[in-house]
């Protein structure tokens, strides 16, 4: 190998300087550790700024409750003094807490939007505000049981629902239905307060005039920022006796009456049948990608009702074996509901957040069986699709199961 | 709760590896596939660490890697990709196109050139650019080539190589091993003009040509070049989910959402991990892809058992820079925007000190290496679309002080900044074509892989810091029996490759310690 190589001899300083050079490589690394200082290193700045902004866990406590409407409740959430955290983190107008709730024995997570400021996290607290549902599992529990003094388990500030001015245009059209105007009034506030440089208009879809949430407060803001805060009410129900409300669904016809829509950015929140309708009133509008932002709408409630789902499976209840770290359980699925619920209800703690498939918090390995993935939230990796990892919220078993899920954090 | 209880791990283990980043799958990989009871355990909830991907609307995000060195084609393959067919992993590389495009952007300097691969024609490309450099950047790559050749002897002679054989044919490896890039090019008379254009790739290892050395950098200019970069088809998370399923089919157990909290010593050796989820396991081999900083001065319990010169050690040395990278998943297509190439390396100029001091502020660094993945994989992102992503370094220490109220703010202008200069320098109408954007800064470093202060590369290559006198006081550098490193702070320094093939070298030193010990079952 040697023969036909080294046509030239390289010479840096001189021959024997530069072979002594090396000989010295050794002594001289062992002579820099030898004369350095043996102070551990405490200080980790990076690290403790990351567990500031994105906490694992945030132990919190109710210390306030107000009635909004006859369903509708606003819990203020401050640090609990018996715990660790001794502060909420900052977020991002729009993004939402991960609760952790035992309810009736099972654990339980669900995520709401923050509907307080950022800046009021700077002063310590955050607000939820919560619509009670029929048959709510978790909303009738709340009811129940939330009082002023309860102590709440929560995860940082998650999801990507929320202005990005390099990407967003200045003017916000936001479009909420239900409790989905919650992430409006962080934005709301935020854009009086100066935080967030952009102007908001929000069309709020209401099925009756007492239903509305937030009525007066947004009233207020409107009032008081004319220029930057404008919103529409638009109600299904047959009478309206408030002012200058629309009347019926939220359609490409009022969204122009209110919004230059080509020089704006829609944000969505609300629930999935609204998505259903508004979806297909933007479509008309033509607009890019870019310019609709969508809030991941929770669980899929009515999987039945989507055509890729395979229906004569709707009945089965099939089994999965789980594997947790070193245990092994088998337990009962319902085809309709995502395998995350079935290892919810068999109180087996699992990972999760969004429960929408779009954090990949739940992220667990599917070794034998089928599950089917609505496409809507299919959210996985090329990777993740090409080894079986699938993520569990936004999965149903259509036949038995074995799967491994990693343990909560 | 009893089911987490139940969830416990609380077998023993013959060795249990420390984070799923590069070094700590592969560790994991080889050792399982030697028959040996491995738990490798991570405090994310996915593998890769550094490698891996995200999803944002329709777009999925390379996290870090630019391109892979020492891959090489089919007919001559390099170590990483020798390493990775070793175990038959299902993924797929492909090849990126150029080198890369340098461009300078101080009106000075006036340099706009595209790189080819290959040996002959860089030679061609650098001489039409500056003529009459010819015959000393060959010189470059002969000395390069001698380095090479004079490394893998190294290799071969594991750790005890014949002096005489040494001085009569690797003289060209002793003579240049002690110096930097900068010494080596001077003596070689490389005119300016071509140090800046051989010098590109200066960022990856993250330390100017005055102190980066020359056995190393060499190396790695000369392995791109003549071999090519390739890149994870379906991103870095592709191959490290190979990696899991690997490590699962060989009979190993990983955990996720697991950090290790202590590495338990007892009079010198490593006798078990604790973990946050309460696990207490037995074992007396653990290899830590956690930096040295990490674990000595978190891991290691109790502290008494610490000695003083790993403490020494790490403060002798310099940590190497974190990362911050715009992803843009663009409305328009490569062609469209005008971007033509895969690798852009785009700065002010190619004073490396320079660059080097402008990563130490809260500001846009005078330096970014920006990928255009869909010039290397047309479909990486849906039809009308491309990805951009935008990556620059900094010193650690320069966002310390950031408050949280301020993180949003300052890591957007500086975002911004970047972007800009993409656009001036390449006429791409980036700003309009935005459909998603996600900005990692050293913060998110530390948040999704807890690495020491968000520090991404190892400690900083110097001369006298190099992979020479690593690897020859591997053994030295030993503190605690049954202990090994590996990744990007490890014997080869940083890089994907480096901390691969890292990996195995920890799993082999741990077989052969076990081996030794009779401790394999």
């Amino acid at each position: 190998m040697s023969e036909e190589k080294n046509k030239f001899d390289i010479t840096v300083k001189s021959n024997s300087r530069d072979l002594f050079a090396f000989t010295k490589l050794v002594p001289n690394r062992k002579k820099r550790f030898e004369r350095a200082s043996s102070e551990p290193i405490t200080k980790d700045p990076m690290n403790e700024l990351a567990v500031r902004l994105h906490p694992i866990r945030q132990y919190l406590v109710i210390s306030e409750i107000k009635d909004e409407t006859k369903s509708t409740k606003t819990f203020k959430l401050i640090p609990d003094p018996d715990s660790k955290t001794k502060e909420v983190a900052y977020f991002r107008a729009g993004q939402y807490l991960s609760l952790k709730v035992q309810v009736n024995g099972v654990l339980i997570t669900r995520p709401y939007s923050i509907s307080s400021a950022p800046s009021e996290a700077l002063k310590g607290y955050y607000e939820i505000t919560v619509r009670k549902e029929d048959q709510g599992f978790l909303t009738e529990f709340i009811w129940d049981n939330w009082k002023k003094g309860t102590k709440i388990e929560s995860s940082g500030p998650e999801g990507y629902f929320f202005y990005e001015p390099l990407r967003d245009l200045k003017q916000i059209v936001g479009i909420a239905g239900g409790s989905g105007i919650t992430p409006f009034r962080s934005m709301a506030k935020a854009i009086i307060d100066g935080k967030l440089d952009a102007k908001l208009t929000l069309m709020y879809g209401s099925s009756e005039e007492d239903d509305i949430i937030y009525y007066h407060e947004f009233k207020e803001m409107e009032k008081s920022n004319p220029s930057k805060i404008k919103i529409v009410h638009v109600l299904s129900c047959d009478a309206i006796s408030l002012e200058g409300c629309e009347k019926g669904f939220i359609t490409k016809e009022i969204i122009e009456k209110y919004c230059d829509a080509n020089s704006s950015t829609f944000f969505i929140c609300g629930p999935q049948i609204m998505y259903n309708f508004v979806e297909e009133e933007l479509k008309k509008l033509n607009l890019p990608v870019k310019r609709i932002r969508r809030e991941a709408f929770g669980e899929v409630k009515d999987i039945l009702t989507h055509p890729g789902f395979p229906k004569e499976v709707a009945e089965k209840i099939y089994k999965i074996k789980v594997h947790i770290g070193d245990m092994s359980k088998e337990i009962p699925a319902i085809a309709t509901e995502s395998v995350l619920v079935a290892l919810e209800r068999a109180n087996l703690t699992p990972p999760s957040k969004c429960r929408s498939g779009e954090c990949g918090f739940c992220r667990s390995l599917l070794i034998d069986g089928k599950v089917y993935v609505n496409p809507v939230s299919d959210w996985r990796k090329s990777g993740d699709k090409r080894f079986n990892y699938f993520h569990p919220c936004a999965s149903y078993p259509i036949t038995d199961l074995e799967i491994i899920v990693p343990r909560d954090l | 709760m009893s089911e987490s209880k139940e969830q416990r791990i609380e077998d023993s283990y013959d060795a249990v590896i420390i984070g799923a980043g590069n070094g700590g799958l592969i560790a994991a990989t080889e050792l399982a596939m030697n028959g040996v009871n491995i738990l490798l355990l991570e405090q994310h909830n996915l593998p890769g660490g550094f490698a891996s991907s995200f999803v944002r609307g329709r777009f999925e995000f390379e996290t870090s890697l630019h391109e892979l060195y020492d891959w090489g084609p089919k007919s001559n393959k390099g170590g990483t990709r020798r390493l990775l067919e070793r175990y038959e992993l299902d993924s797929e590389f492909i090849e990126v196109p150029e080198a890369y495009r340098l461009i300078l952007t101080d009106p000075n300097e006036d340099l706009d050139v595209v790189m080819p691969f290959g040996i002959d024609a860089y030679l061609d490309a650098i001489e039409k650019e500056v003529p009459g450099c010819r015959d000393s950047v060959s010189k470059f790559f002969d000395l390069a080539r001698d380095v090479d050749i004079a490394t893998s002897y190294l290799g071969r002679s594991k750790g005890k190589p014949d002096q005489e054989v040494l001085l009569r044919e690797h003289s060209n490896f002793l003579k240049t091993a002690a110096y930097s890039v900068e010494a080596v090019q001077d003596a070689l008379n490389i005119p300016e003009k071509a140090k800046s254009i051989l010098n590109a790739y200066w960022l990856y290892l993250g330390i100017p040509a005055s102190r980066s050395n020359f056995t190393l950098f060499s190396s790695m200019v000369y392995g791109y070049i003549l071999k090519g970069a390739y890149i994870p088809k379906f991103r870095s998370h592709d191959y490290t989910t190979a990696l899991d399923n690997k490590i699962r089919e060989f009979g190993g157990k990983i955990e996720y959402n697991t950090k290790v909290e202590k590495i338990l010593v007892e009079n010198g050796k490593v006798t078990g991990i604790e973990t946050s989820n309460g696990d207490k396991i037995k074992t007396n081999h653990v290899i830590s892809n956690a930096s040295p900083t990490l674990t000595y001065n978190k891991l290691i319990h109790p502290k008494s058992e610490v000695p003083e010169i790993a403490y020494k050690e790490i403060n002798a040395r310099r940590h190497g820079v974190s990362t911050f990278v715009v992803y843009l998943g663009l409305d328009a297509t490569a062609e469209e925007l005008g971007l033509k190439d895969y690798s852009y390396f785009i700065s002010n100029n190619m004073n490396t000190d320079e660059l080097y001091d402008s990563l130490n502020n809260l500001e846009a660094p005078e330096v970014q290496a920006t990928i255009c993945l869909n010039n290397a994989i047309p479909d990486c992102s849906p039809p009308g679309t491309c990805i951009v992503s935008i990556t620059t370094a900094f010193l650690p220490g320069s966002w310390d002080d950031v408050k949280p109220e301020d993180y949003f703010t300052i890591k957007n202008k500086i975002a911004e900044d970047l972007i800009s200069t993409l656009e001036k320098t390449t006429g791409a109408p980036i700003k309009e074509h935005i459909e998603e954007i996600e900005v990692a800064t050293p913060q998110t470093i530390a948040r999704f892989t807890r690495a020491y202060n968000g520090v991404v590369y190892g400690y900083e290559p110097d001369s006298w810091d190099s992979i020479i006198p690593r690897l020859a006081m591997m053994n030295d550098d030993k503190h605690i029996d049954g202990l090994e490193f590996c990744g990007g702070h490890g014997k080869r320094a940083h890089g994907y490759s480096s901390s691969l093939k890292d990996g195995q070298t920890a799993a082999l030193l741990t077989l052969q310690d076990l081996q030794k010990k009779g401790e394999l079952k």
